[in-house]
């Protein structure tokens, strides 16, 4: 059977269900009269680049302040390579997520990328960077440096991901789990810029696994929460 | 297109606080969003709950629309996520009478399936609730694929990834058996 006749079968069994698709003016004049109750002027969403700049402007700031209170110590031992292959691909990271966050809470958005696949370019890209920028193979404390980093970079996410929730509050999220994967991401970013601008710790293993991980951990960390969020406001069974 | 830039038109009048609008709105997408519903083999009761559900859900979000953007798949998109949530707690409610071991409950001539009686559900029944919706949306209610894109949230390209999936298992489906599909033709 070819996809021409498939086409016809579809558009013939919709059109031959039509007139029996069962709404009648009852329903139809009920859904008018509920509407009609609260019907009132509302104040359309601003345009999606508000919001994207709104966000990058929390992350940043967010980031600059931690920096500030810990100290520019990693980015002033950094070499200008590093500098310039680190933050800009952080920079470019950050508009991408901000962008999907901010498509993710308006519907009927058009996608470019899936929020999976946003975090694992995320993950991806900054494994890439990380492995190109550091070449030190020691572990020395691995643990326990990793851990305070990771807890570290977290905890610049936690605001990060408060204030952007509260920006785009008006939105509504047709798909919780991936908008919340997208702010937790966005989040992490912001967090892995702190830790970039001052942790002076350059062994390859510990930032590629520990830096990285919470972008990784805070986007989990996002989705979980959007999917409770979602379970606790959906009619329970 | 000319009908989908009055829809638009409509929805910026309806964010005005526009009565007449909002009423013309609603008996324009409701027999789409209906079809919607019934082609996912819902019964007609819970056809019309969901329906309106998605426009009280509409309601409340109407702001949300921005009169730059098509709105029929802002339309479909709270659609889908109302159905997603029945879907969702359908399964829930599936799971806990099989862990007690009930025998199913009958359901009254009013919850009947519309499968039975429902040619584009019965044809539908085979695929998966996400490739079902991606047909109906293309096929049906004859939107593009950037739209459908856009009212299931997610790329072109897994849309069009479904769309294959979808068309690959009818096409076994109906060639394993030509005398019913050929039946369903003729009725239709």
């Amino acid at each position: 059977m070819k996809d021409n006749e498939i086409d016809n079968l579809l558009q013939a069994a919709g059109a031959s269900h039509e007139p029996d698709s069962g709404l009648n003016s009852d329903v139809l004049n009920h859904i008018t009269a509920t509407v009609q109750q609260s019907l009132k002027p509302v104040r359309p969403l601003p345009a999606r680049w508000v919001f994207v700049a709104g966000l990058l402007l929390i992350g940043f700031a967010v980031a600059i302040a931690g920096a500030a209170r810990a100290g520019f110590f990693g980015i002033e031992q950094m070499s200008p390579w590093q500098r310039l292959l680190i933050f800009p691909s952080l920079g470019i990271l950050a508009v991408i997520a901000a962008g999907e966050f901010a498509s993710a809470m308006i519907p009927g958005r058009l996608r470019r990328i899936s929020s999976g696949a946003l975090l694992a370019v995320a993950i991806v890209a900054m494994l890439a960077v990380f492995a190109l920028s550091f070449r030190d193979y020691q572990t020395t404390n691995f643990v326990s440096a990793g851990v305070a980093c990771l807890l570290r970079g977290l905890l610049h996410a936690v605001p990060v991901a408060l204030l952007s929730g509260l920006l785009l509050r008006r939105g509504f999220a047709v798909k919780p789990v991936s908008a919340g994967l997208a702010a937790g991401a966005l989040a992490g970013l912001a967090g892995l810029g702190v830790l970039e601008l001052n942790c002076t710790n350059f062994q390859a293993a510990h930032v590629l696994i520990w830096h990285t991980a919470v972008v990784l951990v805070s986007a989990a960390a996002g989705a979980l929460i959007g999917w409770a969020l979602h379970l606790l406001r959906s009619p329970r069974a | 297109m000319h009908q989908e830039d009055n829809l638009e038109m409509l929805m910026a009048r309806y964010q005005q606080g526009d009565l007449s609008a909002a009423s013309a709105l609603i008996h324009r997408v409701s027999p789409q969003l209906h079809r919607f519903f019934t082609a996912q083999s819902l019964s007609r009761t819970d056809a019309d709950d969901l329906l309106q559900e998605t426009w009280l859900r509409i309601h409340r979000v109407r702001h949300t629309y921005r009169s730059s953007e098509p709105a029929l798949p802002w339309f479909y998109a709270i659609a889908r996520h109302i159905r997603v949530d029945h879907y969702r707690k359908a399964i829930r409610i599936s799971t806990r009478e099989q862990r007690l071991e009930v025998e199913p409950v009958h359901a009254t001539a009013d919850h009947e399936p519309f499968a039975k009686a429902n040619s584009l559900a019965t044809l539908l029944a085979p695929l998966s609730p996400a490739e079902r919706e991606t047909v109906v949306m293309l096929k049906v209610t004859g939107m593009s694929l950037e739209e459908v894109a856009r009212a299931t949230s997610s790329t072109v390209g897994s849309v069009k990834q479904k769309a294959h999936r979808a068309y690959k298992k009818l096409r076994n489906l109906l060639s394993a058996t030509p005398q019913s599909s050929r039946q369903r033709g003729e009725q239709s």
